[in-house]
């Protein structure tokens, strides 16, 4: 697939959907040693129940790296230099979930020769159940 | 958790597990809350070369294959890459992954029982694959919030070599 022809463009309107991005929580990823080998509420079943959880969860910045994936896809080169990502974790992911990706143009403000566009973003699991939430902003054509 | 659940998330022979206890034993020994660990005002500062091999290391668990990202590559090996910048560019919030390596101080053991729980991060410059960056992280808040303990820090991340500001971020950290 060309990724080109997702690209966000000056004339994109506010409203315009993002395209998803879908991964599972796969507990052998979620405990690699540069994500959640640290700490075993990652990624071991016993442990995590002993803490009170149903099931490991992933880190929270897997879900962020999930978002940066979708706004690279849409943004482009314009994800790298003065853009902004803000998240909140507000529930877990659990092991083996199927998380989906998705984000919507919320605001398009006038900047040098193009916008300054804001997106509302999230990452949710097959139910539809928020686990991250949060907005990126960047510039294109400016 | 069930034996059954546990042992269909992650398949383990007798002595893998045995491994898997002896390891988060480890993790366990003489660590404590984070909120006791940290003063507002304390400043850590760590540098970290961003190597090709390393961004590999991030980006596989989640999936990412975006070649602008790949300056190394199977039976190749190095290589200079290709991005809008040029070369081979670090993925957008790979610095902000490795702020946890210098927020928790690494001479001392890891604070159990802590949880991620936002970031706002601004991406200023691109990073190229091989830069070596110095990341510094200042604890600027400790408050709590609905029974719930957190410290905030604010977050720079610049070139070693050129002294360019590439990252900021302000981010929380639940604590027990």
């Amino acid at each position: 697939m060309d990724l080109e022809s997702l690209r966000i463009t000056p004339e994109t309107p506010v409203g315009y959907a993002l395209q998803p991005i879908k991964k599972k929580a796969a507990i052998q990823l979620m405990g690699s040693r540069v994500w959640g080998r640290f700490n075993p509420n990652h990624w071991d079943p016993a442990y995590a129940a002993s803490t009170g959880l149903e099931n490991p969860i992933q880190t929270g910045e897997m879900s962020s790296a999930y978002i940066s994936e979708m706004c690279v896809n849409h943004f482009g080169a314009a994800m790298f230099k003065n853009a902004r990502i803000v998240c909140k974790y507000i529930a877990s992911t659990l092991a083996d979930e199927v998380i989906v990706t998705g984000g919507v143009i919320t605001e398009k403000t006038p900047k040098g020769k193009g916008f300054r566009f804001k997106a509302d973003v999230w990452a949710e699991n097959e139910a539809g159940e928020k686990k991250t939430v949060g907005w990126v902003e960047a510039d294109i054509g400016v | 958790m069930s034996a059954v659940k546990s042992a269909t998330l992650v398949p383990q022979s007798s002595v893998q597990k045995a491994q898997t206890r002896d390891f988060i034993e480890g993790l366990e020994q003489d660590s404590k809350p984070y909120w006791d660990m940290v003063e507002i005002g304390d400043e850590l500062s760590r540098e970290l070369h961003i190597t090709p091999e390393l961004v590999i290391l991030y980006l596989d668990p989640v999936e990412d294959y975006n070649p602008w990202y790949e300056g190394w590559r199977m039976n190749t090996w190095h290589i200079e890459g290709e991005s809008p910048f040029g070369g081979a560019i670090v993925p957008p919030l790979l610095v902000s992954h490795f702020v946890l390596s210098v927020q928790f101080d690494h001479t001392k053991p890891f604070a159990i029982g802590s949880i991620h729980t936002f970031h706002d991060s601004e991406m200023l410059e691109p990073i190229p694959v091989g830069a070596t960056v110095r990341i510094t992280t200042r604890a600027i808040d400790k408050f709590e919030k609905r029974g719930r303990r957190y410290v905030r820090h604010s977050v720079e991340v610049e070139d070693v070599a050129t002294g360019t500001l590439y990252f900021r971020e302000t981010r929380d950290i639940l604590s027990l």
